[in-house]
């Protein structure tokens, strides 16, 4: 045991933000407690296509993002060596249309200290033999492939090693509020069906597109839009870099390889219920169509799996696909917000700024608990996530 | 106070639990159980098989040999029983397990070497295809025979 | 683009109708209420609907309290591992209408159940190797035919870069990049214990490391990555690894992911057995 604080934090929700915040709280020396009602990283975070941002996708507009992502792109691969394809990406113009997004692309990852590098047609080929052959221009940025629940898994493990409680299948049903103060939570357990409760001086909503629906427990409002998008995951490995249409944030404008599989992503709409993700057949068509103008073999490649999984994104209702929403995150303190002390949701965000958040939302935890600790995130060189489940026979 | 002691089912997550085994329903058939099994599986199972029914002829066979130690009489009676269509039917099924178990068994010692493993399927059906024949003349000839 | 409409209920809602409503039998268990049992839950079914996208149907409207272990969904992370119909199938990708009229879901074999169909991952991850990195060099070329490339005046192509583009942790890299391609990629595994559950040996020797294992150890000769190769042998070559083996094959069988381990686990019986092309090299 490591803890240095009595002071005990509960986290509701077992996906990246949940993992980061626990791991840095951990090493802090505070208790940590974990809640989630399935196995961790079953939401949103285990489903993405699985890119590492270097940023160059936000720079162009949302320059913030841009430098937020390089920065937590080169932290991430130093904390967690090994469980990333260091092999970089590429942004292809297939057209005359997308050039014009060439000069404003370099510019804005120049801007945003995101590495770029201008690679023409042969170049881009001879890196990438599958790409249309009809490129006309390329250009080279450190993006990556991630297995995205086994870097997660690697903050969990880190966190419980340090003393953290994590625990899957213990579903959160209510939150103890008393006299304005929250105290705690009302949990059922699906490992025996038993309900029960738990205490904490601190209770952090960690729970992703279901973070309205937690804030909501407490009685406190954290206005979110979840924002699904169908991915396609084809039979065959026909990219080793990430492959990123030269143009503005679109469908199906990126291909990520996973081991034997292409990832095809991705669409955008918004829904009302996080639990409520169809996947409409004419989504699929698009990615097939969209991704072969970038990799003509998938056209034809066998489909493996299509999903959909929503994005966290915080904002009112009202807009239209959710890509107009900023993907950066936010961290509610509900004390100042709702008059609810004991409370702070963290939300939003992408999952290549998991570590980033936790930082900013720990900072905000140990502030309200009065503990003076600094983050040692940066720094700390993650167990492998194999450790995850030697860890649980330990505890 | 600790959560760890709050928490509903804390002490049953410690508890180790059952194990589950193939075929419907909890079973501890395991290996045994054909269902839901490959070739290989199969084959597996029914060579620990003709392995048990081969040690349990050869004790048999042990067993008549020492009723050469009884007598010509007892070795009569042994005699009429053993030429008994019935019983020699059993004896195909013996060579059957006997075909079954040699040609598996130099399957499994060449793939299990690592020698020629891509073409074990093709081994178990080429081992098949002749064990079959072997068996077919076999029985043609020790029943065909009375 | 405008705000769309989608039916709601789930993917397993099919978009044309949803008049194809199938029993699922699901294997629950309950720690400390005692017994092993089986529900049957009416499912609606489409010509996409996987065996998740039911269990998650069957959580969302039928009962809350049947725990399922997923991630991914798209057969990359490994945890929705399960029996349906007495097979190993990936939840994620197993469709329910080609398991036939009947269906029945199961926990996988060979590891203690948790609860429902989650079993407990930390037996599984005990076998391996001590040492069992994931990522290793990109090796052969990527899938499909390579495009033809005219390149101008037909001269080869290198690639002048001005500085390396990211510090690559595995190697430590620090020159820029050379022109020739250096990429890395996961190991195919994805750790689902498909393999150990369909081990027909597992079922009964409690001990055998496994196929997943001994594949993992397979790997690292293929691919040293810092692992001494006597030290990958001694460990394999005890009696628990691969000679527990009796060569079913329903290892690779059953894998998802192109992982073959049952033909890893005899290339490692024939290192052991005959010893490799430079054992006399070595021994010198």
């Amino acid at each position: 045991m490591s803890t240095r604080y009595d002071a005990h934090v509960l986290i509701v929700g077992g996906g990246a933000t949940g993992g980061g915040l626990a791991h840095d709280l951990a090493l802090r020396g505070l208790r940590v407690t974990l809640l989630e009602r399935g196995e961790v990283t079953s939401g949103t975070s285990g489903r993405h296509h699985g890119l590492l941002h270097s940023g160059a996708r936000y720079a162009v507009g949302d320059r913030e993002a841009g430098v937020e992502c390089i920065r937590e792109n080169m932290i991430l691969k130093r904390i967690a060596p090994g469980t990333f394809e260091c092999n970089d990406g590429l942004f292809v113009a297939v057209c005359d249309e997308d050039l014009e997004y060439l000069e404003p692309l370099v510019e804005g990852c120049t801007g945003a200290g995101i590495p770029v590098q201008r690679l023409n047609r042969a170049q881009a080929l001879a890196l990438e033999p599958n790409l249309n052959p009809e490129l006309k221009a390329a250009v080279r940025v450190p993006d990556a492939t991630v297995d995205p629940m086994r870097l997660i898994l690697r903050f969990f493990a880190t966190a419980r090693h340090n003393g953290a409680d994590i625990r899957p299948y213990m579903e959160v049903i209510g939150l103890l509020v008393h006299d304005g103060v929250v105290t705690g939570a009302m949990v059922r357990d699906h490992v025996t069906g038993k309900e029960g409760e738990v205490h904490a001086d601190l209770v952090v909503n960690a729970a992703g597109p279901w973070s309205e629906r937690v804030a909501a427990m407490a009685g406190a409002q954290v206005p979110m839009t979840p924002s699904p998008g169908v991915l396609l995951a084809l039979h065959g490995r026909y990219c080793n870099m990430v492959i990123n249409r030269m143009h503005k944030s679109g469908d199906g404008d990126i291909v990520v390889p996973q081991r034997g599989l292409s990832i095809v992503g991705t669409t955008s709409w918004v829904v009302e219920d996080p639990d409520d993700l169809s996947v409409p057949e004419d989504h699929v068509e698009r990615m097939y169509a969209e991704g072969s103008k970038l990799i003509p073999a998938l056209r034809h490649a066998e489909r493996r799996a299509a999903w959909s999984a929503a994005r966290p994104l915080v904002g009112a209702a009202g807009a239209a696909t959710g890509r107009e929403l900023s993907r950066t995150f936010q961290t509610f303190d509900h004390a100042e917000k709702d008059g609810i002390e004991g409370f702070v949701t963290i939300t939003g965000g992408k999952s290549t700024t998991l570590r980033g958040m936790a930082e900013l939302c720990a900072d905000v935890v140990c502030r309200k608990l009065a503990i003076d600790e600094p983050c040692r995130t940066r720094e700390n060189v993650l167990l492998p996530h194999t450790a995850y489940y030697s860890e649980a026979v330990a505890a | 106070m600790s959560a760890t002691d709050e928490l509903p089912g804390t002490a049953e997550r410690e508890q180790p639990g059952p194990i589950h085994h193939k075929g419907p329903g909890p079973s501890e058939t395991g290996w045994l159980d054909p269902r839901g099994r490959g070739h290989g599986g199969r084959a597996l199972a029914l060579h620990r098989i003709t392995g048990l029914v081969i040690v349990c002829y050869l004790y048999l066979h042990l067993g008549v040999l020492s009723m050469l130690l009884i007598g010509s009489s007892a070795w009569g009676s042994f005699l009429s029983l053993v030429t008994a269509k019935s019983f020699l039917a059993l004896e195909v099924v013996l060579i059957a397990a006997v075909l079954f178990h040699g040609l598996n068994g130099i399957r499994v010692a060449f793939v299990g070497s690592g020698i020629a493993v891509t073409r074990e399927r093709a081994l178990f059906w080429a081992g098949t295809v002749v064990g079959v024949a072997a068996i077919i003349f076999a029985a043609l000839h020790i029943l065909g025979a009375l | 683009m405008s705000r769309q409409e989608h039916p709601p209920g789930g993917p397993a809602v099919t978009q044309t109708g949803q008049d194809d409503i199938r029993p699922v039998r699901v294997y629950r268990y309950k720690r400390g209420d005692g017994g092993e049992r089986f529900d049957e839950f009416e499912v609606p079914v489409g010509p996409h609907t996987t065996v998740l996208d039911a269990l998650r149907f069957i959580q969302r409207h039928h009962d809350p309290s049947l725990a399922i272990r997923h991630s991914c969904m798209h057969a990359s992370c490994g945890t929705c591992g399960v029996q349906v119909n007495g097979r190993e199938q990936l939840a994620c990708v197993c469709s329910v209408r080609d398991q036939g009229e009947e269906i029945t879901v199961e926990p996988l074999a060979n590891l203690p159940v948790l609860t429902d169909l989650v079993v407990e991952m930390s037996g599984f991850f005990a076998r391996f190797p001590h040492e069992h990195p994931i990522i290793r060099s990109s090796g052969s070329p990527t899938d499909g035919e390579n495009a033809e490339v005219h390149l101008e005046g037909d001269h080869e192509v290198t690639l002048e870069l001005a500085g390396p583009l990211h510090h690559h942790p595995l190697h430590n890299d620090h020159r820029a990049a050379p022109p020739a391609v250096d990429f890395v990629r996961f190991e195919d595994c994805i750790e689902c214990g498909l393999c150990l559950s369909a081990c027909p040996v597992a079922a009964t020797s409690h001990d055998y490391v496994g196929p997943a294992a001994l594949a993992a150890a397979e790997r690292l000769l293929e691919e040293p990555r810092g692992v001494e190769r006597e030290d990958v042998l001694a460990w394999a070559g005890r009696p628990e690894g691969v000679w527990r083996c009796h060569v079913g094959f329903e290892c690779t069988r059953a894998c998802p992911a192109d992982a073959i381990p049952a033909e890893r686990i005899m290339a490692l019986r024939r290192e052991l057995t005959f010893g490799g092309p430079d054992d006399k090299e070595r021994k010198r």
